[in-house]
């Protein structure tokens, strides 16, 4: 059974993400939950989560921050009225709040989401073993080790099939630092389009911005696994990510929509060269014309890596 | 008069055998190491299980400790083999392992049981509910990340019972530790698996898009300033007083990849600021002299990361570059005559009659002097030590003892940063 998780912007999109045919929506608060498209407040969250589980759909909550002090004292009314209004699942990066679950009695389902550090199938089997009900691979991984991860994990595991990565976390504000040494106000924000490209490689563009958890930079492609989808499929690699952060309102919609045809294909055995073909033609239209695409680490030979 | 019996454990890198002992004797309390595998410095000097046996003996016999960083991030198949590592590294009496990756966790904890674990920098623990997940789970103490600030600690040491590690000195990752993989994307190489290539130091464009399909590039300054991540290095030395009171039970000093020079003259430092506050806490005057021995092997400028803030401008590489006074190690003390008042030195790095030298030694003690006569091995007059690891003699004006060095001043070294003081 595939599973199509997708990050929505508004509400407006949120629902037409799951007219669309998205299973999972993945939403949440700035504070908790790192590098979403944009915030939603709690009345949009349980407005939506009751509108999901009306058209039998999912609601997926970003708790997955790197928490400090003060967080953790405010996660816990957030996580209790998450459980009150019946969202799904949460993912969640930081053992803090799986301590925090456990022990404040909160019965949230929640997926293990460390990002960069989710690269083996032991580790995730570790966090099933502590309650996790499936985790978020790492965007560093190669098919080969995809692959092995899926036959040996205890929980299904997501995949990021379209969208951003991000490569770079930092505390500090490293846009504001730099502005500020070179005497320029400038905004700083996601909404700014700010990007860096690599001293040797000057047509990169890696994109760059900050928020409440600090400076995000991501990679200088976008991912699209569209060429892939039959084999992740076939190897039980089932729950797929669409990531908007970066692709915006209807263009997001229409690239959700491909995947669905693709997943229905799939499913019912009629995915074909020909159809793969013409449905990552048809994503290039709607994906961010500054932006480039590639597939990320899924080709790569796992021993090129150093 | 009040006294602090509950000294925090200072604790050194040491990448080899030599800077173990050299670490030791200049005052740490424990050192951490690196096996052949599953450690993250893949360049630095690594211990073969020999040598580890040897290091935890000399450990042993001055009351340390010997640590083994293990802080991979480990892929499929990463963790063959780790059961039986740790467990040799127990057998051998490593008193503790530092580990990042929950796979590792649990075979250290399930394969090679009463070998207590410390969890990693890498993992980036950055709240008190954090490391109450961790003692629950056995571990025995656990590295903060380098984002908490000590108001963050206090609060933390209020409310866990686990032990806390914190670094104090040494060069920092930019990112939140474990969540950067610019390396991977960049190099092919895993930052996760000690492959980083330090991507967050080099210098890089800065744009936004004007019209579609149109750069415009956003550096300025003159002469105009490239982007960089890349920040100042980490010192703590004003701030023992807090360090301590807070309860931090283990201070450490970053870099593995670093000289017995660099090793002896940290380890030293903090260990005497550390005996001088806990002696008389009420009392205590913090010396300039430690901070100007810090400054003789610092690399970039120091500050104080993120304890009493996150880091500005003023902490980042940007600008032009700092200048102080660069010191060469040139050698170490064999032996000591105090009839004769004649040392016996192994070089490691050329000096000769007329150069002005420094001694240093465990215990704070240090002493400049200019060389009148050398004498090699069959006392045979030279005018210069040029051979690699020759022994020489030479008359010294202060007593020094076996295992001193001695340094010496160089041409002025760039610091990575603009004149700025940032210690305080």
């Amino acid at each position: 059974m595939i599973e199509l998780v997708a990050t929505a912007e508004s509400t407006i999109q949120a629902k037409a993400l799951l007219a669309a045919g998205v299973d999972t929506l993945y939403i949440g608060e700035e504070r908790f939950g790192l590098r979403l498209p944009n915030a939603f407040t709690r009345e949009e969250i349980a407005e939506l989560t009751e509108w999901a589980h009306r058209h039998n759909k999912q609601i997926r909550v970003a708790v997955n921050a790197i928490m400090h002090n003060d967080m953790i004292k405010d996660v816990i009314p957030y996580l209790a009225f998450l459980e009150e209004i019946g969202v799904d699942s949460i993912t969640v990066g930081d053992p803090g709040v799986i301590h925090l679950l456990r022990t404040k009695g909160i019965s949230l389902p929640y997926q293990y989401d460390a990002q960069t550090l989710v690269t083996s199938s032991n580790q995730i089997n570790f966090w099933a073993k502590r309650g996790a009900i499936g985790a978020v691979l790492a965007r560093e991984l190669t098919a080969v080790e995809l692959k092995e991860i899926a036959a040996q994990v205890t929980v299904p595991v997501e995949v990021l099939v379209y969208g951003a990565t991000c490569i770079h976390q930092s505390k500090r504000n490293l846009l504001k630092n730099y502005f500020g040494f070179v005497e320029q106000a400038y905004a700083t924000e996601k909404e700014r389009g700010l990007f860096i490209s690599e001293p040797k490689n000057k047509d990169t563009h890696y994109s760059i911005y900050e928020d409440l958890h600090g400076t995000h930079i991501f990679a200088t492609n976008d991912i699209s696994l569209m060429d892939k989808l039959g084999e992740l499929a076939e190897a039980g690699l089932t729950q797929w990510k669409l990531d908007g952060i970066f692709t915006k309102g209807d263009d997001f919609v229409s690239i959700a929509k491909l995947f669905v045809e693709a997943k229905e294909a799939i499913t019912s055995e009629k995915y074909t060269e020909d159809l793969y073909e013409k449905l990552a033609m048809q994503l290039k239209t709607f994906h961010p014309a500054e932006r480039g695409l590639d597939e990320g680490f899924y080709e790569k030979d796992p021993s090129e890596i150093q | 008069m009040r006294i602090i019996t509950k000294k925090p454990e200072v604790l050194a890198p040491a990448g080899t055998l030599e800077k173990l002992k050299t670490a030791i004797r200049y005052g740490a309390d424990a050192v951490y190491i690196g096996g052949n595998a599953y450690g993250l410095r893949s360049r630095a000097g690594n211990f073969t299980y020999d040598e580890m046996r040897e290091g935890v003996a000399f450990a042993n016999e001055h009351h340390a400790k010997v640590y083994v960083a293990a802080n991979m991030v480990t892929h499929e198949g990463d963790a063959k083999g780790a059961g039986e590592f740790f467990r040799t590294l127990r057998d051998i009496g490593i008193h503790a392992v530092i580990v990042s990756d929950p796979a590792l966790i649990e075979i250290c904890a399930t394969e090679a049981e009463g070998l207590p674990i410390h969890l990693s920098t890498q993992a980036s623990a950055t709240n008190y509910e954090t490391l109450n997940f961790w003692k629950a789970e056995g571990l025995e103490r656990v590295v903060l990340g380098r984002e908490v600030s000590m108001a963050e600690i206090k609060e933390i040491r209020e409310k866990t019972e686990v032990e806390i590690e914190t670094f104090i000195h040494g060069a920092m990752c930019i990112s939140y530790s474990g969540r950067c993989t610019l390396s991977n994307h960049m190099s092919n190489r895993d930052a996760n698996r000690g492959g980083c290539s330090q991507s967050c130091r080099w210098k890089y464009g800065l744009f936004d898009m004007d019209l579609p399909d149109e750069r415009h590039s956003l550096l300025a300054g003159d002469p105009e300033e490239a982007f960089s991540m890349s920040a100042v290095d980490l010192s703590m030395i004003h701030h023992i007083p807090d360090l301590v009171e807070n309860g931090i039970d283990s201070l450490k000093i970053e870099g593995r990849m670093k000289s017995i020079h660099y090793v002896s003259t940290v380890s030293s430092v903090y260990r005497a600021a550390i005996d001088a506050y806990c002696a008389d806490p009420d009392h205590y005057e913090f010396q300039q002299e430690w901070e100007d021995e810090l400054w003789k092997v610092a690399q970039r400028d120091l500050a104080t990361g993120f304890y009493y803030g996150t880091p500005t401008e003023d902490e980042q590489l940007f600008g032009d570059k700092r200048k102080i006074p660069a010191y060469t190690f040139v050698g170490q003390v064999l032996a000591y005559d105090e009839a004769t008042q004649m040392a016996t030195i192994q070089q490691r790095n050329n000096f000769g009659v007329g150069d002005e030298i420094e001694f240093y030694g465990p215990g704070f003690r240090h002493f400049t002097q200019t060389i009148e006569n050398l004498w090699d091995e069959k006392g045979v007059p030279i005018e210069r030590a040029k051979s690699a690891m020759m022994t020489i003699q030479m008359k010294v004006e202060q007593p020094v003892k076996p295992f001193d060095m001695m340094r010496k001043k160089k041409a002025e070294k760039k610091l990575e940063m603009e004149v700025k003081q940032q210690l305080a």
